[in-house]
């Protein structure tokens, strides 16, 4: 048989960005896949070296362009560690909060996209619709919908502003009926189900062999979440159950999300109960004026590191909504980190590609990719 | 090379479904709400900083929410209160994408010209760093998004440009940060001051004082030191921290620090 290599990508609508999956098929089944990564690279680790702490965090905003409260809190978790700062407890609820909404924005927009790969256009229009409102509820409180620079070393750069207690009680009411609509919409059809049971099967020995982490290892049955192995933040204080599904397949993925996306919002009613509760600062008091301006203070040249400010390294992982992200930054005693290292789920899901593409039809790539949630933005960094 | 195992593995589903009755049915009760109450605005003809989305935007299902306005803390175009300013230069400091350039405008004595943030929109990130960074809180954000022009060098704001927004009452954010509590004062390398004024001449919050300190006896066999006897004094309470006498002095006698 005539076999022959096919491109899908750099542009294609599969591959949602810029990256590019060599397949050598055989008539209609996949032989061989070979992702290609690196068109989207910014070198964002090498540009954070020569930035403020606080400056550092613009780029985070860009890392992941639909999850940029989740590297924001990511990273911000290890500049503390490496500056020995311990924020105020209410901004680490109000962090929790926000990275939950942002776990809600992240994974509608997965819904949205996926269903269209699939060829399902008002899904995608009602899960546009529905982000939407996460997006505004953004902009009240952090002053941008995508790129919010929110977090700060040492806390959060504004309380929460009034009023938005009840607007976002509001919104998780109506994103909770809207998410039953999603599995009316999925779930309730047959066409849904033949098109995505039993494809891109990835058992959990597989899972953990090449490690995934995330939506993906837990469709597969294993109970990994940083959130509850490793408690960040707020989130050994509130009350939640990790998704978890048995099917190891695209329709396990699709219910490991959209019951993510339940215990997100009851983890946020958590966050807004205890935050209308508790008042108090949302910034660290008494930082150095270093730490705590967006700014590097003007001096000459080396003078900083005359200071003798402490040193340290911070190492933090967080449950990002695409899997388990990891920070590594060191502080030699600069005004800039001295390296900052990011560990990208997606990077480690994508090369894995060959796991669970190879055997299936040409046909079955967009769904299974789809099911992956891809941000290239944060796997080339 | 696959076998005739792994090229059945997909495709398989026995589900008690009515076919897509389901779906079919969601996506037609969103409709029949959508033509009540659409979740769209006609964009260039309603816009979303009109009062009546302030209190709440029509969803096309469910009850009515109160977000999908522009919030007053929306980072978009700069205001510039000129007369406010006092050329302190952190703005351009903070900025992370050096987008931020003091140039002249008239007002200031010849000798020390009036030095004011011209930003270039090409280049912004709206992250809000230098209204953060603002003393006198002179440059804030506004709300407004629409950029678009038709030559590249349109998109460099003049100050003028800046204090024309700042004039047109555009919502602007409301929060303004507080200043760190300890914050790091000038400090004075006293035997390297050679007392030539320069930190005094151009600190923009007039906070440095020059003092005439005692003439000092020359050691046996070495010729008086040339300088003038004055030495810059910082009023703390005054200073907005902007290191522009640091990055004046001549013989980098002043450095951040705390008092001892």
């Amino acid at each position: 048989m005539s076999e022959m290599w096919i491109n899908m990508g750099p542009q294609h609508p599969m591959t949602h960005g810029l990256w590019n999956l060599r397949v050598r098929i055989d008539g209609e089944l996949v032989l061989e896949v070979d992702p290609e990564m690196g068109y989207l690279h910014r070198g964002i680790e090498k540009i954070s070296e020569d930035r403020h702490y606080n400056e550092v965090i613009t780029l985070m905003d860009r890392t992941c362009y639909v999850a940029g409260m989740a590297w924001e809190n990511l990273f911000i978790l290890g500049a503390e560690q490496a500056l020995h700062v311990e924020p105020p407890e209410r901004a680490k609820w109000i962090r929790t909060l926000s990275e939950e909404f942002q776990r809600i924005g992240s994974h509608v927009m997965w819904y949205a996209a996926f269903v269209q790969d699939i060829g399902l256009m008002a899904p995608f229009l009602y899960g546009m619709r529905d982000r939407d409102l996460v997006l505004d509820l953004f902009q009240s409180y952090t002053g941008a919908r995508m790129t919010y620079e929110y977090n700060r070393v040492g806390g959060v750069r504004n309380d929460l502003p009034p009023g938005f207690i009840d607007r976002a009680r509001k919104v998780c009411d109506w994103l909770l009926d809207r998410f039953q609509e999603y599995d009316d919409l999925c779930l309730g059809s047959d066409i849904f189900r033949k098109r995505c049971d039993g494809l891109g099967v990835l058992k959990a020995a597989d899972c953990v062999r090449a490690g995934i982490t995330g939506p993906m290892l837990r469709s597969a049955g294993v109970k990994r979440d940083v959130r509850k192995d490793r408690p960040y933040n707020a989130y050994d204080q509130v009350e939640f159950d990790v998704a978890v599904a048995d099917g190891a397949d695209v329709t396990a993925r699709y219910l490991v999300r959209m019951e993510e996306l339940r215990q997100s919002v009851r983890i946020i009613r958590q966050c807004l109960d205890w935050l209308e509760r508790n008042p108090g600062p949302a910034m660290a008091e008494n930082l150095p004026r270093w730490m705590g301006a967006p700014y590097a203070p003007v001096g000459k040249e080396g003078y900083l590191l005359k200071r003798n400010y402490p040193k340290g390294v911070g190492l933090s992982a967080i449950e990002e909504p695409h899997g388990e992200a990891l920070a590594y930054v060191v502080n030699e005693g600069g005004e800039h980190p001295y390296r900052v290292k990011l560990k990208s789920p997606i990077f480690t899901n994508l090369s894995a590609a060959k796991h669970y593409l190879v055997g299936y039809r040409v046909a079955d790539i967009p769904p299974i990719m789809g099911s992956v949630d891809v941000c290239v933005g944060e796997v080339d960094r | 090379m696959a076998t005739e195992e792994t090229a059945v593995r997909s495709g398989k589903t026995e589900l008690p479904l009515l076919w897509v009755a389901k779906p079919l049915a969601t996506a037609a009760r969103q409709f029949g709400r959508s033509l009540v109450r659409p979740s769209t605005i006609v964009y260039p003809f309603e816009r979303l900083e009109d009062p009546k989305f302030r209190t709440e935007v029509h969803v096309a299902s469910g009850k009515p929410i109160g977000v999908g306005a522009v919030w007053d803390n929306y980072r978009g175009v700069h205001a510039l209160n000129l007369e406010t300013c006092i050329s302190c230069n952190l703005c351009a400091f903070s900025c992370p994408d050096i987008c931020i350039e003091m140039v002249t405008v008239p007002g200031g004595d010849p000798k020390h010209p009036k030095k004011c943030p011209q930003i270039d929109y090409g280049k912004c990130s709206y992250c809000g760093f230098c209204s953060d960074a603002c003393p006198e809180g002179c440059l804030t954000m506004t709300t407004r998004y629409e950029l678009s022009v038709t030559k590249r060098s349109e998109m460099v704001y003049s100050p003028e440009r800046l204090y024309g927004v700042y004039k047109e009452k555009l919502p602007m954010n409301p929060i303004r940060l507080e200043r760190p509590k300890n914050e790091d004062s000038i400090l004075l390398d006293a035997p390297l001051c050679i007392g030539c004024n320069a930190c005094a001449r151009d600190c923009p919050t007039n906070c440095i004082t020059m003092l005439d300190i005692p003439k000092a006896a020359p050691k046996p066999g070495e010729k008086p030191a040339k300088r003038i006897w004055k030495e810059p004094v910082v009023n703390d309470s005054d200073c907005v921290r902007c290191g522009t006498c640091i990055s004046v002095c001549p013989k980098e006698c002043l450095f951040w620090g705390t008092h001892p």
